[in-house]
């Protein structure tokens, strides 16, 4: 059984339809990426996935049906968004951002939680204090992953981080988010247009084109596939 | 930035300055209504009752970003409750306060539904169409048994009687409270009990502050914020968009009600032309926040005593002889006292200045004089390797934002 399954996936917003007919799979313990151009239903799915938007179709976490379920109902099933851009809120310091991510949770070990990602991300525990809108591009969205992670997701979707980040940064964050996959087992679903450097960490890619998914496969399968690699990754 | 002195959070210092300025309030507090005139204790009494109300919209507005121009509605509700209850059911005035929230959160909440559907400029001409339609609904004749219509509930035998306020009566009439010669609440006898309203409104400012503070700073306030500052990130940390509004608004409303029942108690009537219970109500109580300093504690406080010391001090500028000789020119103009005049003036000039208002101006410079430092975060794992380099530092200066 896969960790998510989405099959004819339907979703838009109002009258205007942008996912036509989605279908993937994430296994436990991978990272699978979606690639697509601007406008191919990217965000959209993510949105879909996490119950921002209407959509039809079947969605299945775990093997129970969240296709009808509410957004917080999805976050304590387990999956948890990091949102396109910035997703912080910058008027709160960076630990109340932390405590923002452990919303659902009402246990004792919250602190001990942002401890251990002040611990994977010093950065962060240097400006714990400060408010998150005064980080820098690349340490908000670090700040965005430590937060979705308070939730303890077992899956973890990722929009387009690399938007407006520097190369050097974008490669620190993907090799960040390869290590939690590694040494927690998180599974992550990530969408990106940056098809270069999301292919190196990808154990299965899929390709969305106009709110279908047109091609999938390993990294390796679609690198090799001539017309796939001179459309998507550009050499 | 330099500053003269820093003091680490929770330090000795620290709580050393928090007792200070605690104390400089309470001294405030107490050297109103014992030592000022009754004009000052009157002036006091109606700052405490707008910055109750604009603490209030505070919260909907500073800190769940959801605009409300339907305070006046809520705070209506309040004086209304107060009213009727008081004056046709013949109950205690202190009983209705709870009643007052319970049925002003009852409706926050419904006006919650539609507005968490909706937002901006649409949600403030909901709550517009609340502010216009509440002074309205009071003068419907089919309501006119309970709300008395137009003229409201007047002054009289069967008006708001404030002797129901009996601490320690006799012989059914009111004592005179006093310890050790100083009489706080002055003169309960007569109608002249300028300081024992002064002391209600007090109550129960000090109730909405500390309310709202303990919203705000608990993990539901933390959810407020989020949802201000980026609706679809709190969504996704599962804050339930719809229930944190209702929450919000519910609170808010309630809270508002309450220096409604205040101006109900002091003035000893209500009617549907009581200017804060109309839209200008609204109004009064949004300039009040944003010039003190929205999603701030200390901002309605502020913002409603420089309102209430602005629009009394030129309370009779609409006659040029109260007009100081230089001003002489520029006001007087008509014979409308030009308070709301100069205290748009004032917030227009803010905007440009101090877009945070005053507190922001406070938060801006005071750490030029004290600064206090935050508590390091938790114990330090000097051990653990880290999985991120620290090569992420190009980040603005602290205390500078973008």
């Amino acid at each position: 059984m896969s960790l998510l399954s989405v099959s004819h996936l339907k979703a838009g917003y109002g009258p205007i339809n942008v996912l036509h007919d989605v279908e993937l799979t994430v296994e436990a313990g991978e990272i699978v990426v979606m690639l697509g151009a601007n406008g191919a239903g990217k965000t959209t799915t993510m949105r879909a996935i996490s119950g921002m938007i209407g959509r039809s179709g079947e969605v299945h976490f775990e093997g129970a049906d969240i296709a009808r379920a509410t957004p917080d109902a999805i976050v304590r099933a387990g999956i948890a968004q990091v949102p396109q851009g910035r997703g912080t809120f910058p008027e709160l310091n960076v630990e109340d951002n932390l405590r923002c991510g452990a919303y659902i949770r009402s246990d004792k070990e919250i602190d001990a939680d942002i401890d251990r990602w002040f611990d994977v991300f010093p950065r962060l525990r240097e400006r714990r204090a400060q408010r998150a809108g005064s980080l820098s591009g690349g340490e908000q969205q670090m700040l965005a992953i430590a937060r979705a992670l308070m939730a303890r997701p077992k899956l973890l979707l990722c929009d387009e981080p690399s938007l407006g980040l520097a190369p050097l940064i974008t490669q620190e964050l993907f090799a960040v988010i390869e290590r939690l996959n590694r040494e927690m087992g998180l599974s992550v679903l990530l969408v990106e247009q940056n098809a270069n450097l999301a292919m190196h960490m990808a154990h299965r890619v899929y390709l969305i084109e106009t709110g279908r998914i047109v091609a999938s496969g390993s990294a390796a399968e679609l690198s090799a596939d001539d017309s796939i690699r001179k459309a998507y990754l550009g050499f | 930035m330099k500053s003269l002195v820093t003091i680490k959070e929770g330090s000795i210092g620290h709580w050393v300055l928090r007792l200070l300025a605690a104390a400089i309030v309470v001294a405030i507090m107490l050297w109103i209504p014992t030592k000022g005139s009754n004009g000052l204790v009157t002036s006091a009494t109606e700052a405490l009752t707008l910055m109750s109300a604009a603490m209030a919209l505070n919260l909907i507005l500073g800190y769940t970003g959801q605009i409300s121009i339907g305070h006046s509605a809520f705070y209506g509700t309040g004086a209304y409750v107060t009213g009727i209850l008081v004056s046709k059911y013949e109950w205690s005035p202190w009983l209705t306060f709870p009643v007052a929230f319970l049925f002003a959160f009852v409706v926050g909440v419904l006006v919650s539904f539609p507005a968490s559907r909706i937002k901006g400029v649409y949600l403030a001409l909901v709550t517009l169409a609340l502010a216009l339609v509440f002074p309205n609904l009071l003068r419907w004749p089919k309501l006119e048994s309970l709300t008395g219509g137009g003229p409201g509930i007047p002054n009289g035998d069967s008006a708001l009687d404030t002797t129901g306020f009996n601490i320690g009566r006799r012989d059914g009439q009111m004592r005179n409270f006093e310890i050790f010669g100083w009489d706080p609440f002055g003169d309960l006898r007569g109608q002249g009990a300028i300081p024992f309203y002064y002391w209600i409104a007090a109550g129960i400012a000090v109730i909405v502050y500390l309310v709202i503070r303990g919203v705000v700073k608990s993990r539901a306030g933390r959810s407020l914020i989020a949802v201000r500052d980026n609706e679809t990130a709190a969504a996704v940390m599962g804050v339930n968009l719809v229930a944190t509004k209702a929450f919000a608004f519910g609170i808010s409303a309630g809270l508002c009600a309450l220096p409604g029942s205040v101006t109900a108690i002091r003035l000893g009537a209500v009617s549907p032309d009581i200017a804060t219970l109309t839209i200008l109500g609204s109004l009064t109580f949004l300039i009040i926040m944003v010039i003190g300093g929205a999603g701030s504690l200390w901002g309605p406080i502020i913002g409603a005593a420089l309102y209430v010391f602005v629009t009394d001090r030129t309370g009779g500028w609409a006659d040029d002889e109260a007009i100081p000789g230089v001003l002489r020119p520029f006001f007087g103009w008509s014979k409308i006292p030009p308070g709301s005049g100069i205290f748009a003036v004032i917030l227009i000039v803010l905007m440009f200045v101090a877009p945070r208002g005053l507190v922001g101006v406070w938060k801006q410079y005071s750490p030029r004089v004290v600064r206090v430092v935050p508590r390091p975060a938790g114990v330090a794992h000097d051990a653990k390797p880290a999985l991120v380099a620290d090569t992420t530092t190009n980040s603005t200066p602290e205390g500078e934002s973008e």
